[in-house]
């Protein structure tokens, strides 16, 4: 239990140091990287000139306008799009092998390594 | 006619894959050169009959014959003749066809190279090379025949995807195809060595350069991807971890753990399973993912459903093929040699290790971002994205401990060395990177969280790499792959820190203000092409000491009809200047992204330089 909540505690560290101070439009750019434009093939909103991506866009302006901050921005098309829509899946039930399962690879062969090994 | 020539032709081959599989037993019994010379002409057979019905494709797709289903759906007559040929790949069923001609390509080769090792282990890598084969002629014989015939003849046929009409992406295929097939000559051989208890040294020579040529094919066929990416698809990257990304990437760790694996077994005769079961892995990964691209699956689970023989027919063949691999894994494990005596931690030996470790690490991370949300999919009905924020979130922090490792491994000795020898070079290299890593990025301005120790460990792998060209210990095909590596990875995290871009919407004539730079949007001009109309633009971008024009297009074609968008970029070895445009509803408006990508090139030389390490110590090796 302490572990994870170290390691969830880790992430969000690494989470906030995403964040840049920019002005808004590169905000938005910096959000709309990290969509899936829902109507194209595997491509980002940033990326996409469709009209989904530039409503899109537009949303999430008027959305730093309000003077909401990214979580609540991510928080609020989750619930509109479903978790499809974001690149970044958070750490939920669903999704907790797919952070944790290489982590734990990693250890179980960090392990096996070190069986192998004498320290001398 | 050149329908019936490939059919027949594919049938035959299909004859004498069974006839060879089913007197194999003979021949492990006797070593009778009378029915290992049959052996041979029967292999021969094949492979000639796979090249002729290659060849029967290729014509039918030059002269645009119509009565052929797959040329139909993927050629016209308006095409320049070299996208004629590349069609031939550029499809399903095509492109299965070329997995089959290098599978039996690199079968013969590997045979005739062969001569010196032992008949048995030949016989048995012919053996499961054959399987492998057999499985792929029924595959497209019964699923995925490329000479179908269409009745009546069409008069024009439908045409390829202009966005695969580009010279990048019309080598791309065979070349990938190169790097994922050799893998298949790994398996066999491997499985063949584990069955005649014969993983050894000698083993390890000899395969060392086809996990060389298939990593040296697949390296360059990821930079021929990547640069396709990067000019073709518009937004400037040239990674974005997208499925079919990954599915190349993920065998190129494996191969990379397994050369280093390969090293140490030739050397030190240590590591004979993990070696086994590096092969095994590497191919079930090539082969699951020319599968996964193809029947669609990946971008979407439902094209899946919609061929449901073929969505079968792969999933069987791909779990006889690893679960053979498995059982007999398990069933001769124990003639495998192990004559393992602990090392001691400061070793070359260890270094390898920590290198495996980090490629299988790397590796799962990829492989459970590309997979996880399919069986999410499935399980829970839930979709989720994974895209480029994981894969950096899991990799990056990673990559510190991993460069570091990659500074220090090469240098150690054998068995066992000091500790206290590594101090005092490497750890005034270490200083000098730090001081470097804190000015740059002092200047620069940016202060996320990992970027200074990234660079640190960045910076240090390369002098340390640079430094090692002095050191005449280890071998040069190694110095340049680690460092165009090192190159590799500075040159990602400068193009990352330093990329500057700027997006707005323009009409002729406008003038927009960017850094110190002005973008004028000066004229736009109507061409046409054989196949295509185009869009030229003309944009002059001007500092205060000089002045370039870049001309992106915008190109429609017609068969079929779509609009794909041609960056210009004006390369330099510092930075890149690329723009593109795209239409807007809004008439008269354009959507121009221009975007400044420093040391874009240096990411390209230094994937080159990884390869050519390669190639050199093959060429070395047999000159």
């Amino acid at each position: 239990m302490k572990i994870k909540i170290l390691v969830i505690t880790i992430f969000y560290i690494i989470s906030f140091f995403n964040l840049s101070y920019g002005s808004n439009s590169e905000k938005v750019d910096q959000i709309s990287k990290n969509l899936r434009c829902l109507i194209c093939q595997g491509q980002s909103v940033y990326d996409s000139q469709s009209d989904f991506a530039l409503s899109m866009k537009i949303l999430i302006q008027s959305k730093i306008d309000e003077g909401k901050n990214d979580e609540q921005i991510y928080k609020f098309l989750k619930s509109k799009y479903g978790e499809w829509i974001v690149y970044d899946p958070e750490v939920s039930k669903n999704t907790f092998l797919l952070w944790f399962l290489p982590l734990i690879l990693f250890v179980f062969g960090a392990i096996l390594i070190i069986r192998k090994l004498s320290i001398k | 006619m050149l329908n019936q020539i490939g059919n027949y032709s594919l049938y035959i081959a299909l004859l004498s894959s069974i006839l060879i599989i089913i007197q194999y037993p003979i021949l492990l019994n006797k070593n009778n050169i009378n029915v290992s010379g049959r052996i041979f002409s029967l292999l021969s057979i094949q492979s000639l009959m796979i090249i002729v019905s290659f060849i029967a494709l290729i014509i039918a797709f030059i002269i645009s014959d119509f009565s052929n289903e797959t040329v139909y759906n993927n050629s016209h007559t308006s095409k320049p003749l070299f996208y004629k040929i590349s069609g031939t790949w550029g499809n399903h069923e095509g492109s299965l066809l070329l997995w089959l001609l290098v599978l039996s390509i690199f079968l013969f080769i590997f045979i005739i190279t062969s001569k010196n090792l032992s008949s048995k282990y030949r016989i048995l890598t012919l053996f499961f090379q054959q399987i492998i084969i057999l499985g792929f002629l029924l595959f497209i014989l019964f699923t995925s025949n490329p000479f179908m015939n269409l009745y009546p003849i069409p008069n024009e046929g439908t045409g390829l995807n202009p966005i695969l009409q580009d010279p990048a992406l019309a080598i791309h295929p065979p070349i990938l195809y190169l790097g994922y097939v050799g893998t298949s000559i790994i398996f066999s051989s491997s499985l063949a060595a584990l069955v005649s208890g014969s993983v050894n040294k000698t083993w390890a020579k000899h395969i060392k350069n086809w996990v060389l040529v298939s990593w040296i094919f697949l390296s360059i066929g990821i930079l021929l991807g990547s640069i396709w990416a990067y000019y073709e698809l518009g937004w400037g990257g040239f990674w974005f971890w997208d499925p079919v990304e990954n599915v190349s990437l993920m065998p190129w760790f494996c191969l990379t753990a397994l050369f280093h694996t390969i090293l140490i077994l030739e050397k030190r005769e240590i590591f004979h399973s993990w070696a086994v079961i590096l092969s095994i892995t590497t191919f079930s990964l090539s082969m699951s993912g020319t599968f996964l691209v193809r029947s669609g699956i990946l971008n979407s689970i439902h094209t899946f459903a919609n061929d449901p023989s073929r969505g079968v027919f792969i999933l069987c063949f791909l779990f006889i093929l690893i679960s053979l691999s498995i059982f007999i894994y398990f069933f001769y494990q124990n003639k495998i040699k192990n004559n393992f005596i602990k090392t001691y931690i400061v070793s070359k030996e260890t270094a390898v290790l920590v290198n495996n470790l980090f490629m299988m690490f790397f590796l799962s991370v990829v492989l459970i971002g590309t997979v996880y949300p399919i069986f999410l999919e499935v399980i829970n009905n839930e979709k989720i994205s994974v895209g480029p924020p994981f894969y950096h979130k899991l990799i990056v922090p990673f990559m510190i401990p991993f460069l570091i490792f990659m500074a220090i491994g090469p240098n150690l000795n054998w068995l066992k060395d000091k500790i206290n020898k590594i101090n005092l070079q490497q750890l005034l290299f270490f200083i000098l990177s730090i001081i470097v890593s804190y000015i740059f990025l002092k200047k620069v301005g940016i202060s996320y969280l990992f970027s200074l120790p990234l660079f640190i460990a960045s910076f240090f792998l390369f002098f340390i790499t640079i430094k090692d060209f002095s050191v005449k210990k280890t071998n040069l095909s190694q110095k340049i792959s680690h460092f165009g590596f090192s190159l590799f990875i500075l040159s990602v995290l400068i193009n990352g820190v330093l990329a500057k871009e700027y997006s707005s919407n323009m009409k002729i004539g406008d003038e927009r203000k960017f850094l110190n730079k002005t973008i004028k949007f000066e004229s736009l001009q109507i061409n046409q092409s054989k196949n295509y109309q185009s869009l030229e633009a003309n944009f002059k971008i001007t500092d205060k000491n000089n002045s370039i024009n870049l001309k992106p297009e915008i190109r429609v074609y017609d068969q079929p009809q779509t609009i794909t968008s041609e960056a210009d970029i004006e390369t330099t070895l510092y930075s890149d200047n690329f723009l593109v445009f795209n239409i807007l509803k809004n008439d008269g408006f354009y959507n121009v992204r221009y975007q400044i990508k420093p040391f874009m090139v240096w990411i390209w030389i230094s994937i080159i330089l990884i390869s050519f390490g390669g190639i050199l110590s093959i060429v070395k090796k047999n000159g």
